[in-house]
């Protein structure tokens, strides 16, 4: 039977399909390999995390059941998580936006052709290679509540009277370390743009301007909407690294003051590996993980979206 | 040449893979050389086969290596424990003790320094849970005693080291050793909370160092008006443990607690707690005498402007004084007091008790070996040791009066009153969920000025927390 069939794929020679042949092993054997390392690193993990928030365990406890839904009941109302995702939501939006609007406005300069532009262009990738901590170190020291530039500056042009503390209040603690993520993360949405801006073809630009575009008119209609695709790709990246915020906030504040600046990867932090509820911090980074997904597909339906009216 | 001399090597080996993989060639596009398939399929075989050799050895070479240990003489036990240095590191001194004598071998496995204490809990944790009694002996952070004890990791000593014995520490150290009057912990080094003073400063107002929160706050204000200082007094109130630590001096200042010595009563929404909560508010809303920088301060943001000279008075740990007294980041040296921290009127002082302390693994093979290895690491010799070479003041009250002591570090005796009133933090197994709490709500408290509600909240938490 087994060698009829082979004879038979040799004479079609477009085999569409192999079937599983228990003594012709080949193929998917040599797929194990890539198939375990792919198992073992990413899909075990996420099925044991899944696992573990149907369960009731602590690692410091004996007790461990199966409770079903019970860890999201206790998610769903606990305050704390919702400050947390509240506040996850507003960083994500309000950095995104800003680095890709300022990161766009980079591109736009850095693609025109002037003297000095290569040293321009890697000047501006510094921030994006620092390390975070080194920036948030860097930061908690700019916007010191005592002895800060910023505080010095605002206060030398008359904007503020007293010292603000930018840490220490729950007004500013949140803004301030956008602040910091977006001067960071701007140089890496410029970047890309920048690559994106790079793949219009020139002789788009001159026909614009043969035809007597203005350069308003020649970025709105021309460069603007075949930048879309890339555009989206970008903010889709920066959207899903942001909401998983963690080493400004670790660094700066440690979620507070009175929680201001929790954010869902530091409160799952503090429930995982502080207090090492590995139920319910499981259930806190499956709740991530699929806020994650979400963020990916909508991203993802839009910039198909877009393709197909490009396409046509 | 030298190709195709390497592919008549592996031609013949491939042979057998060849014919199993035969319908997997057709699909082999035809402007694909055939070698260039064979040569990579060599190839994962190879790295394949090289892979299992690696793992392999590394399976084997421990058990190997385990065995030459059995072979040899002494028992064989390791130490986990966070990681301190001074003059001598912990790795220097358990080389002292395995060479002091040939029935044990310890062996050092280090964990990462106590400012990491988050990683180093993690580190210690994941070990205790395998319950393969490796480590045989570990050191733990003062609050983290009730949680080994109550998961059964940490063995029980209570018949190894009598009450007798057990006298010779000080009083508050044992009790935080003792989870459900068993002692599960034997004390190493203690550190605590306390008030560092300008003595310069109280000299001119003609004032002593206060030991009410009324005097201090009094002093703080004139110091402040008369421009002898920028500060008066400053703490720390970050949202992390540090904030405990100072909740737990303010509330104990004032006769109260945060949980009862049950481990299951909740006590800090009572009045004594709410009055002392708001005194920490008061501090920097009210009096002004803090600034509100605190909130986002932890110990080192707060010891700066102290030893920069523009406080009169600093909440904080013993580590601060070398520091106070080094010229070369000090403007304050030979100008600084120690004194316990202020209470409220007839009522007693309370520092927030701090430090690290041996455990012996419940699971340890080696109980005997590992349970003379504590002996000895806690016994006055080596308490003296880790005092002159490291800096670890000793919890044995009578190793704190030696004469070393007093020529090497003469700071740590006037600690003494200090370290005789440290009380711990909540004493429970849930410690690590309860700070998280406490840290958030007290926080709350401080930043919004509505105390009481805050402390409700936490005080509904925390129940929830510790009744299962």
């Amino acid at each position: 039977m087994a060698i009829a069939k082979v004879q038979s794929h040799e004479t079609t020679l477009k085999p569409r399909k192999i079937p599983f042949n228990l003594w012709r092993p080949g193929p998917l054997v040599l797929l194990l390999p890539a198939l375990a390392s792919i198992g073992a690193v990413s899909i075990y993990p996420v099925l044991l995390g899944l696992w573990l928030s149907f369960r009731d365990t602590t690692l410091s406890s004996p007790t461990d059941t199966f409770i079903g839904l019970g860890n999201y009941f206790q998610l769903f109302s606990d305050s704390q998580f919702w400050n947390a995702w509240i506040h996850t939501i507003q960083f994500t939006t309000a950095s995104t936006l800003l680095e890709t609007l300022l990161g766009l406005m980079i591109a736009l300069v850095l693609s025109e052709r002037f003297r000095g532009r290569g040293i321009v262009r890697a000047a501006m990738l510094v921030p994006w290679a620092i390390p975070t901590v080194v920036t948030s170190k860097m930061f908690g020291w700019l916007f010191d509540g005592q002895n800060g530039v910023i505080n010095y500056l605002l206060r030398s042009l008359g904007l503020i009277q007293h010292n603000v503390d930018w840490y220490g209040s729950p007004d500013f603690a949140l803004g301030t370390i956008i602040i910091a993520d977006v001067w960071k993360t701007t140089p890496f949405m410029a970047l890309l743009l920048l690559a994106g801006l790079q793949t219009i073809p020139d002789s788009l630009a001159e026909a614009s301007v043969i035809d007597g575009a203005s350069a308003w008119q020649h970025f709105w209609h021309i460069r603007l909407p075949l930048l879309t695709p890339t555009l989206l790709i970008a903010s889709m990246f920066r959207a899903l690294d942001a909401f998983r915020i963690f080493d400004l906030v670790y660094v700066l504040t440690g979620g507070g003051p009175a929680d201001s600046t929790e954010v869902l990867s530091t409160f799952t932090y503090k429930h995982l590996f502080s207090a090492l509820q590995f139920g319910y911090g499981s259930a806190l980074s499956t709740v991530m993980f699929i806020t994650e997904i979400v963020i990916a597909v909508a991203f993802g339906v839009f910039l198909l979206r877009k393709m197909r009216e490009i396409g046509q | 040449m030298h190709k195709t001399a390497q592919y008549s090597k592996a031609a013949p080996r491939q042979r057998t893979l060849d014919q199993d993989l035969r319908s997997d060639k057709e699909e082999i596009s035809p402007n694909q050389k055939p070698e260039d398939s064979i040569h990579r399929r060599d190839f994962i075989k190879r790295t394949g086969l090289a892979f299992a050799g690696v793992a392999a050895a590394s399976t084997f070479l421990p058990s190997v290596r385990r065995g030459m240990a059995a072979g040899t003489n002494p028992t064989e036990i390791t130490f986990s424990s966070a990681k301190f240095f001074g003059k001598e590191t912990i790795a220097e001194v358990v080389d002292a003790y395995n060479s002091s004598q040939n029935k044990i071998h310890v062996t050092y496995k280090e964990l990462p320094p106590p400012s990491s204490s988050t990683e180093v809990h993690q580190g210690l944790v994941q070990q205790l849970a395998r319950r393969n009694g490796d480590p045989d002996v570990f050191t733990q952070d003062i609050i983290w005693i009730a949680e080994f004890a109550a998961a059964k990791w940490a063995l029980p000593l209570d018949e190894h080291f009598n009450a007798e014995v057990m006298k010779e520490y000080f009083p508050g150290v044992v009790q935080a050793c003792t989870w459900q009057g068993k002692l599960t912990a034997l004390p190493w080094f203690i550190d605590s909370g306390m008030l560092y003073y300008r003595k310069d400063l109280l000299d001119e107002l003609g004032a002593k160092a206060p030991e009410t929160w009324g005097e201090l706050i009094d002093s703080a204000k004139k110091l402040i008006s008369a421009g002898k200082a920028k500060f008066g007094f400053l703490w720390q109130a970050k949202q992390a443990e540090v904030l405990v630590c100072d909740l737990v001096s303010f509330v104990g200042s004032n006769g109260g607690s945060i949980l009862g010595p049950d481990g299951k009563t909740v006590s800090i929404a009572d009045d004594a707690a709410v009055e002392a909560v708001q005194l920490m508010h008061d501090l920097i809303k009210k009096d002004q005498i803090t600034p509100e920088d605190v909130l986002s301060w932890d110990e080192e943001p707060s010891r700066g402007p102290f030893t920069g000279g523009e406080a009169a008075y600093l909440r904080n740990w013993s580590y601060v004084w070398k520091i106070s007294q080094d010229k070369a980041n000090s403007s304050v040296v030979d100008k600084v007091g120690v004194v316990p921290l202020p209470h409220f009127p007839n009522k007693k002082s309370a520092a927030c008790l701090g430090g690290y302390q041996y455990g012996v693994n419940a699971s340890s093979k080696n109980k005997e070996a590992a349970i003379e290895f504590v002996r000895w690491m806690s016994s006055p010799e080596t308490q003296l040791r880790f005092a002159t070479q490291i800096g670890l003041c000793p919890t044995r009250s009578a190793v704190l009066d030696d004469p070393k002591i007093a020529q090497e570090q003469p700071f740590m005796q006037q600690l003494k009153p200090v370290f005789i009133g440290a009380i711990g933090r909540p004493v429970t197994p849930k410690y690590p969920q309860v700070t998280l709490v406490l840290q958030s709500e007290v926080s709350r408290a401080l930043t919004s000025g509505n105390v009481k509600a805050a402390l409700q909240t936490a005080k509904d938490k925390i129940q929830a927390i510790v009744k299962t």
